[in-house]
């Protein structure tokens, strides 16, 4: 996808618990200075997948490479010094404060470099108190301050805004944009489309263990076109010429018409201009969630 | 204080430590307190000895009451002791092994950069010097005592044998757990094998004084490898030892090699 080189390499990933395939035969290469975007529903392989990334799980078969070097449970730490991994179910210890454990993170990192005045300011973590007298977003906050503070080359966040509010969100997604812009690569699950959609510049989806996409999020958008949806009151209404997926529907006395428009929008200002009785129109961005409904269904249907 | 697994290991379990090293001294501080009243009165040394032998085993070796030293041997080390010792190994041994993976703390600590090896081999120090500060609690617990014991005294070179293979003992039971826990990642596994040895132990060391059929099989009980009063009287014997030590290096070799290959939960 990209001239940079590879700092992310899964090569015919398989891995099988017993008779179960968890993930089967995955391949990605991402770029330094990805954001990539790693979605799927629960249990489709997603954590499995960034677990063998860490080497807490060894692949049962194929290669999982970190920086061009092959990870492997035994040897995965030699490379967690340029590693930051945050997630949103991340078991913290419960008996420490949050100043405690970065201290213990920064002594085991060996590293000068911290971002934690930066990070403080941004996310306002409790680093007083005991991690378990905490509220989960609050602990989630440290996991991620835990995550940035000795800004690493590669963040892999599994689910990492799980449990934060709204403000939260926005503050860690700026902060995923300012770790990108100084070419830092992000893998990041997250069961939130729409801030995959934001935050990220390639977006793979998992389903039953298989990659059944891989693109930049730009190509999906422009792929996808925008969700026109208009109201009139004026019932013999046809849709422009190159409206795709086209529903109609009348009820008390309001036509109703939702179409994909690919090209360019403007276009549909002359047969906008034509529609009689129009009384309400709304453009959408291309909607994820409905086309990866519709890969998961042609991938039950294979 | 947070700057190796080392050092984080023991905050986890200062509660623990100081109530493990309480209890023992408390425990050391009653059995030599009583020593004046078994002391000066024979009868009890005579009826101890008419026991059958299987009752014996069970309170310990029958040593002569009259001396301090082998007193403290047979009624505090000689069974008493290690297995109070192993109970609170296992304790601990589970704690510092499969807790944390159960939890999922296990992979907080495995994302930083620590290896596998270096996050257990630290993890079992801090349970060695654990240990080592509950059998100065003993000690120590013992000695208060004695100054309100008159008629009591021992020579220190008997409580540094007697405390030296307590430890390795308590290290022994302890690395049971803890080898199992690091190698399988199941509590069910770590404490089923810990119970069947301890227990094992224990029925062999009491029973097998009595049974004959049970007396071919003292040698595979790790209380055998403890013979307080002997060592009291003779010395540690280099192969006791040499037992503790090869079943602790061994389990500890192997559940490093198994650890560090395996998948983490």
């Amino acid at each position: 996808m990209s001239k940079s080189p590879v700092v992310i390499e899964l090569n015919g990933v398989t891995k099988q618990f017993g008779r179960f395939k968890a993930v089967a035969d995955a391949t990605v290469a991402i770029a330094k200075g990805e954001v990539v975007g790693f979605v799927g529903a629960n249990g489709a392989g997603k954590t499995t997948t960034i677990s063998m990334m860490l080497g807490f799980l060894g692949a049962t078969k194929g290669e999982v490479r970190l920086f061009g070097e092959t990870i492997r449970p035994q040897t995965a730490h030699r490379l967690h010094g340029r590693i930051g991994y945050a997630s949103g179910d991340m078991e913290l210890p419960l008996n420490l404060t949050g100043k405690q454990y970065l201290t213990f993170l920064l002594h085991q990192s060996n590293t000068k470099e911290s971002r934690l005045a930066e990070l403080i300011q941004r996310l306002s973590p409790q680093l007083d108190k005991k991690i378990g007298k905490l509220s989960r977003g609050n602990r989630q906050k440290i996991a991620l301050v835990a995550a940035f503070v000795t800004n690493p080359d590669v963040l892999i966040l599994d689910e990492p805004t799980s449990g934060l509010d709204p403000a939260m969100q926005e503050a860690f997604l700026a902060l995923v944009r300012d770790t990108q812009a100084n070419g830092k690569t992000v893998f990041m699950s997250s069961h939130y489309l729409q801030e995959v959609m934001d935050a990220c510049s390639r977006v793979i989806l998992m389903h039953n263990g298989k990659i059944i996409l891989d693109k930049l999020t730009d190509e999906l958008l422009t792929q996808g076109g925008k969700h026109i949806t208009i109201k009139s009151a004026y019932r013999p209404t046809k849709p422009p010429k190159k409206a795709e997926e086209v529903e109609t529907s009348f009820e008390d006395g309001l036509l109703t018409m939702k179409f994909v428009y690919k090209t360019d929008v403007a276009e549909l200002q002359s047969w906008l201009a034509a529609v009689k009785q129009l009384k309400d129109v709304e453009i959408s961005e291309y909607n994820l969630e409905e086309t990866f409904k519709s890969l998961y269904e042609a991938e039950e249907t294979a | 204080m947070m700057r190796s697994v080392y050092l984080k290991t023991l905050y986890d379990k200062r509660y623990f430590l100081f109530g493990w090293t309480i209890a023992f001294a408390a425990i050391a501080a009653l059995l030599a307190s009583f020593y004046p009243a078994m002391h000066q009165d024979g009868a009890i040394d005579e009826l101890l000895k008419s026991m059958p032998a299987a009752f014996q085993g069970l309170i310990g070796s029958l040593a002569d009451l009259s001396r301090f030293d082998t007193y403290i041997a047979s009624q505090l080390f000689d069974i008493r002791m290690p297995l109070i010792a192993g109970i609170m190994a296992i304790i601990l041994g589970i704690g510092l092994s499969v807790n944390d993976e159960e939890k999922g703390e296990l992979r907080t600590v495995l994302s930083l950069p620590i290896g596998r090896t270096k996050l257990l081999v630290q993890k079992w120090f801090a349970m060695l010097t654990i240990m080592v500060v509950v059998v100065l609690g003993m000690v120590a617990g013992m000695y208060a005592v004695l100054p309100f014991i008159d008629i009591a005294s021992i020579e220190p070179d008997v409580v540094v044998r007697l405390s030296a293979m307590t430890l390795l003992i308590m290290v022994t039971f302890g690395t049971i757990p803890f080898a199992v826990g690091f190698a399988s990642g199941r509590r069910a596994a770590a404490t089923g094998i810990s119970i069947l040895i301890i227990i094992g132990s224990f029925i062999l060391s009491t029973f097998g004084q009595a049974v004959d059929w049970l007396s071919d099989y003292e040698k595979l009980s790790l209380l055998h490898y403890f013979p307080a009063v002997d060592i009291v009287k003779d010395g540690i014997q280099a192969s006791d030892a040499l037992v503790f030590a090869i079943v602790t290096i061994g389990l500890l070799a192997a559940s490093i090699v198994i650890f560090r290959g395996r998948d983490i939960a």
